[in-house]
């Protein structure tokens, strides 16, 4: 008689299973996460939608044309990259304790939640790819509207397209994620700190810029380097806040 | 035996407190190991050691013979179960017993199934919305269904009713007894568990003060009963543990006696009366704390 090898359990499970474990652990609740942002976008679609009628009744015709280029310049999409933002804060502060009283170490915790960060931004990145193409293809949900396929994500294919919303959604997970883990370190007087550094290391930028009349140059490099250009050198601050979450988590104890 | 807790100097300050301060003790396998004291004792800054949550200032622990910090050889062999466990925001009961057999290769799923029963747990509800003893009976069901090698229980019975308390000891043993592992609880409730436990570690301001065996450690002190006189006769020099008297008569706790000092207590007419184990750490704990008040 032969024993089934595959039967037993082994003593030990992979490394990748047990990240992989982790990222099933975020995904337990599939609604929240997977399905309600696509209902909230709609209902932003759906106002804009409305406006754009009153607006357009409105307005003269010649007037149109005006507003419709306006409107590449709209940030209704923005909502789901901050959502995703407090998808990924949410995701290691709330699950972090939890995981560890599973007897999961930080670091499978976190490259568990990153594995989960990177696996939603490839969702979300081909939803508001299709979104995008199909609000060109019907000429803006037939009214003209723009809300995808505007400035910030302009690209000349869809792939490049993709490749766009990829980038944006990496960052704004990554940040969410640093950003969660200084929390998780550091409780609130973390944040005091990080924020207050924060604000100053801008202020601090700012006035450079402004000391060495650098501005136009800096408006330069984002219309030289394009939508595509900048997104892909996003890819410098998402690796840093990526390791940085790491390195803080893997220092991190949980509230008791 | 084999070892699966090893201990030593192990310290741990917050800042000025010292939480713990040099605990040195190992724990056997397949033992049910009572950790016991009173609040902020150490207890649960103690069990976040022991799994890797927090980190120590000094000391050295050995779980499996490793260090448990980031060792996920170790820690997938461990679960803890607290108090105070949060949630991922808006888990439902059903959530957390889908997750769990994820993470413990020993789950029973069937056996979940009796103790989710037992304790009538309602599984659609979300988490938040549980009662005090319902979240306490989720912890209890995910300690005694992963059948952990090692399973730590910080006062999982917050808010449970004595029927579900009763159950929860009955269920342990019982699973203990088919599938052993090695269990720490830590609990108030020493009386209720007294009859689980098989090894017995008391902390008190951060140190071990009792680390022995159960019963050892039960029969280490015995009460005296009798007329004032004859009692404090008997006990001459000996230390006290406690001292009560009513009217003419007093009982006072001492260390064990000899089998011949017991002859002569009875013949002085003494009566010998054994010390509970909750008796017994009041009387331990009060004591330490009044040797610290005088020394500082």
């Amino acid at each position: 008689m032969t024993i089934d090898a595959r039967a037993r359990r082994p003593a030990t499970s992979g490394a990748l299973t047990r990240i992989v474990n982790v990222a099933r652990l975020h995904l337990t609740q599939k609604g929240p996460l997977l399905v309600l942002p696509w209902l909230i976008l709609g209902f932003i679609l759906l106002v804009n939608l409305l406006i754009w009628w009153i607006l357009a009744s409105a307005l003269p015709p010649a007037d149109r044309v005006d507003a419709a280029d306006s409107m590449q310049f709209s940030g209704a999409s923005t909502f789901i990259f901050v959502y995703m933002l407090v998808v990924a804060v949410q995701a290691i502060n709330a699950t972090f304790p939890f995981a560890l009283g599973y007897g999961v170490t930080r670091r499978d915790f976190y490259l568990g939640s990153s594995l989960t960060f990177v696996l939603l931004s490839l969702y979300y990145s081909l939803g508001m790819t299709l979104l995008a193409e199909l609000e060109r293809a019907t000429g803006g949900w037939g009214l003209g509207v723009a809300m995808f396929d505007v400035v910030f994500f302009d690209a000349d294919t869809p792939l490049q397209r993709f490749a766009l919303f990829l980038l944006a959604f990496l960052f704004f997970f990554f940040v969410g994620a640093a950003t969660a883990a200084v929390y998780v370190r550091w409780r609130s007087r973390g944040m005091l700190v990080f924020f207050a550094a924060l604000a100053l290391i801008a202020v601090g930028l700012a006035w450079l810029a402004t000391d060495t009349g650098s501005w136009p140059l800096i408006g330069g490099w984002f219309t030289e380097n394009g939508a595509l250009g900048v997104a892909v050198w996003s890819l410098v601050p998402s690796t840093a806040a990526a390791v940085a979450g790491l390195v803080l988590i893997r220092g991190a104890t949980p509230r008791t | 035996m084999s070892t699966v807790i090893e201990v030593s100097g192990l310290s741990k300050r917050f800042g000025k407190v010292v939480a713990l301060d040099d605990v040195s003790f190992s724990v056997g396998e397949n033992k049910i190991c009572g950790l016991l004291g009173r609040n902020g004792a150490g207890k649960t800054t103690l069990m976040q050691l022991l799994t890797g949550q927090q980190f120590a200032t000094s000391g050295t622990i050995e779980i499996f013979g490793r260090s448990p910090v980031e060792t996920a050889s170790v820690l997938e062999r461990i679960c803890f179960i607290k108090e105070s466990q949060t949630y991922p925001e808006d888990f439902s009961v059903k959530h957390v017993f889908t997750s769990a057999p994820w993470f413990f290769s020993g789950w029973d799923a069937s056996f979940a199934e009796q103790l989710i029963d037992d304790f009538r747990i309602p599984t659609n509800r979300r988490v938040k919305k549980l009662s005090r003893g319902q979240l306490s009976a989720v912890g209890v069901v995910v300690g005694l269904a992963s059948r952990a090698p090692l399973t730590f229980f910080d006062e999982p019975y917050l808010g449970l009713d004595a029927v579900a308390r009763q159950t929860f000891y009955d269920r342990l043993l019982e699973d203990y007894a088919k599938h052993p592992r090695t269990v720490i609880l830590s609990t108030h409730l020493i009386d209720e568990v007294s009859n689980l436990l098989e090894h017995v570690i008391v902390l008190d301001q951060g140190r071990v003060i009792i680390d022995g065996a159960a019963d050892d450690v039960r029969s280490s002190a015995t009460t005296v009963v009798g007329p004032r006189g004859a009692v404090d006769a008997f006990v001459g020099d000996r230390a006290a543990l406690s001292r009560q008297g009513v009217g003419g008569l007093a009982s006072v706790t001492i260390h064990a006696l000899t089998s011949d000092e017991r002859h002569a207590a009875g013949d002085a007419g003494l009566e010998l009366s054994p010390v509970s184990l909750q008796q017994l750490i009041i009387h331990r704990t009060n004591s330490s704390s009044r040797e610290f008040e005088q020394s500082a």
